[in-house]
């Protein structure tokens, strides 16, 4: 266990090649640089198919979102080489956000329309069934309380066909203001367990929420950061939040 | 008769919205048309005396078509287009309908339609055509398109539908291009690039990785040329790059304004820069062999062409140059930032617009290498509905020369304006919607045609 310290930060990216669509460099751009401008020493390690060396180095975990083709391609590679190291890795205190396609993978299972149910690593208490319709546009979301973030929304996009229901008990990491969120019934968007989030939310999700990446962070961490002058950030959130929530233009 | 009305119908709708400069009239007057004479565009396109070609893929399409028009006019022969980029069923009536008689019969001897990916089963359909080009599928307006797979069988489904004597014209340094044409019944026409010299060595982006359609191992790219377009193969040898009956060698690229590229054993010098330009040429010239020009011609004939409607335009104003540019997806996009930087550009104007034909979603504007612009523009000025997001995106590409941003394309277009030097040159890169709206602001500033006057 070779944690970096306090003034290092090490970004593991799940799959760059397979589970990278909409944007998710975003995400790792988003923590890279907001790590830097603190003074803080980033790197970024791409965890692909077959590579499993430097999982025990990583604070931070990012699982993207992929294409159906894809995200089948990676699922033996997560559970054979992948799955045990990152539960080992939370455990001592690595932090993991995942979206979409990742966030599903790191569920129970992923029930298709056909019924059958490919397994996921189980290390958030979440179910996916296929869903007919896809949810497709810009969400609101107002965060979970337990989180205490300023502001108190989250934006993004969301594109998914898949329904998430959360288990008994399990937080959400907010509720839907505009968009469908988990499963477009239940209202709830994405879980916040500790130091595990998933969303649907894109966008790509954290330079529009420097909020949330900074909770990533700190949950990676394990303690407060400094403030950044976050105005064009912000300026870009409101700017969606009032947009969406007066109705679409 | 039923046709004759719609013509009529249609003919007036286009002349009220031109009247009422509402727009160039490019769509409307065909959902009137069909309205009236649903097979409108099936009857009118069955007149054509030699017959139809539909050109489809994520980017190119615009400038492609109008190369495609370019060599068959200059046989002397009539060509009905949709130049304006309004590539849907509703777009090519549009088209047709304008250019046909009150009796609802058209005369022309060939149609040339850009036509969107979604949309070719349809137009197959409504028009039989001789020749359909497909030039690259990337990821684009997912949104709107859902997974790239259906895309990739409802484009094959289409292809498989081709009347007899059909040709498929395929760019085969794309995967997923090649992936569609290698399951056709009937053998395409592969094109594709080869010419290592002009070619990077592995993807530019983890984004741009490609999976084996048989049995979904990364492919490998010997060479890159754009995007995921290139030489490839899979490691365990189930799926490789079709040999391109057409391939272009000996690139030379000048700049914005030339390149050259030899096909077989003519050389191709065409007025317009980048090397997806020479995908676009190649492609053209794939597709005029098919239908049986002569490539002598073709070469003296694509000497003179002139660029696509919007795709890339240029204008002067107050002594000051200014290129227009549409950039649409995160390939697409670097190119431009590539070829900007080829012609030294320092000064740019970006519009993100996120209507639905700009594709809701913005993501891959995190896909997009902003970084090529720090250090190197003097001034970016953000703008269009989309203009915070950009400015976001600019911030974290270290780009420190970022204006604050700026929604209205008016106000954006005179800082831009003011940080251009005289004797310099601005660059101006749009998603669609914010290059149309560009556009008829430059319109009404009196900067540039009205591009049905064009």
């Amino acid at each position: 266990m070779t944690r970096a310290g306090e003034s290092a930060l090490t970004i593991g990216w799940l799959y760059p090649d397979l589970m990278n669509i909409y944007g998710d460099r975003g995400n790792i751009l988003t923590l890279y640089q907001r790590a830097r401008w603190r003074g803080l020493e980033a790197r970024v390690v791409e965890l692909g198919k077959g590579e499993a060396a430097g999982l025990d180095e990583v604070d931070v975990f990012f699982f993207g979102g992929g294409q159906d083709r894809e995200q089948a391609l990676v699922y033996d590679d997560l559970l054979e080489t992948k799955a045990e190291p990152l539960a080992e890795a939370v455990r001592r205190g690595a932090a993991v956000l995942a979206v979409c396609g990742g966030y599903q993978l790191l569920g129970h299972y992923y029930q298709t329309a056909t019924g059958e149910r490919l397994p996921g690593i189980g290390l958030i208490d979440v179910r996916t069934e296929a869903g007919s319709r896809r949810y497709i546009g810009d969400v609101v979301a107002r965060a979970d309380e337990s989180l205490d973030l300023e502001p108190t929304t989250l934006v993004g996009f969301e594109n998914h066909s898949g329904r998430t229901f959360l288990g008994e008990g399990v937080r959400p990491l907010g509720r839907v203001l505009r968009g469908y969120g988990n499963n477009g019934d239940d209202g709830t968007e994405g879980v916040a367990v500790g130091n595990l989030f998933g969303t649907y939310l894109h966008g790509s999700l954290l330079p529009k929420n420097p909020h949330l990446a900074d909770l990533v962070i700190e949950r990676a961490l394990g303690r407060r950061l400094d403030p950044l002058d976050d105005r064009v950030e912000l300026d870009a959130h409101r700017r969606i939040v009032e947009r969406e929530l007066a109705g679409r233009r | 008769m039923r046709t004759g009305l719609a013509v009529l119908a249609g003919r007036a709708t286009g002349t009220l919205s031109r009247a009422s400069r509402r727009g160039g009239g490019t769509t409307l007057p065909g959902d009137v048309a069909r309205a009236i004479d649903p097979s409108v565009l099936r009857r009118l396109t069955a007149d054509l005396r030699e017959g139809a070609v539909l050109v489809t893929g994520t980017n190119g399409k615009t400038t492609t078509s109008r190369l495609v028009a370019s060599l068959l006019e200059g046989q002397g022969q009539q060509v009905v287009a949709n130049r304006s980029g309004a590539n849907l069923i509703s777009g090519a009536t549009a088209a047709v309908v304008a250019r046909a008689g009150f009796d609802g019969r058209l005369r022309a001897d060939w149609g040339v339609f850009e036509i969107d990916e979604a949309t070719l089963p349809a137009a197959v359909e409504e028009m039989r055509p001789r020749a359909v080009l497909v030039g690259n599928l990337f990821r684009d307006q997912l949104d709107r398109y859902g997974e790239l797979e259906l895309l990739a069988r409802t484009i094959h489904g289409a292809l498989e539908q081709l009347p007899p004597g059909g040709v498929a014209v395929l760019n085969a340094d794309d995967p997923r291009v090649a992936e569609i044409g290698l399951g056709l019944s009937r053998t395409p026409a592969w094109y594709g690039l080869d010419d290592p010299r002009v070619a990077r060595r592995e993807l530019p982006h983890a984004a741009d990785a490609r999976t084996c359609p048989r049995c979904g191992a990364t492919l490998r790219f010997e060479l890159v040329y754009c995007g995921h377009e290139g030489v490839y193969r899979c490691p365990a040898g189930d799926f490789d790059r079709p040999q391109p009956a057409v391939a272009g060698r000996d690139v030379e690229l000048d700049g914005l304004d030339r390149l050259g590229v030899t096909a077989g054993s003519s050389r191709l010098e065409v007025p317009l820069g980048g090397l997806y330009n020479v995908y676009n040429v190649v492609g053209a010239f794939a597709t005029g062999s098919a239908l049986g020009l002569e490539p002598a011609y073709m070469a003296e004939r694509l000497r003179a062409v002139a660029a696509a409607f919007g795709r890339q335009e240029r204008f002067e104003h107050d002594g000051r140059r200014f290129t227009m540019m549409l950039a649409k997806n995160p390939t697409g996009f670097n190119e431009l930032l590539r070829e900007s930087e080829r012609a030294h550009g320092r000064h740019f104007l970006v519009g993100l617009n996120d209507r639905i034909a700009d594709g809701r979603d913005v993501s891959w504007i995190w896909d997009v290498d902003f970084e090529l612009l720090a250090g190197r523009a003097a001034v970016v000025v953000p703008t269009g509905t989309r203009a915070h997001d950009l400015a976001v995106r600019l911030k974290y590409a270290g780009v420190s020369s970022a204006e604050p941003p700026t929604p209205q394309l008016d106000g954006a277009l005179d800082r831009l304006l003011g940080a251009v030097p005289s004797g310099g040159e601005g660059f101006l890169l749009c998603t669609y919607t914010a290059m149309l709206e560009l556009r008829a602001l430059l319109v009404r500033r009196g900067w540039l045609r009205p591009y049905w006057a064009t």
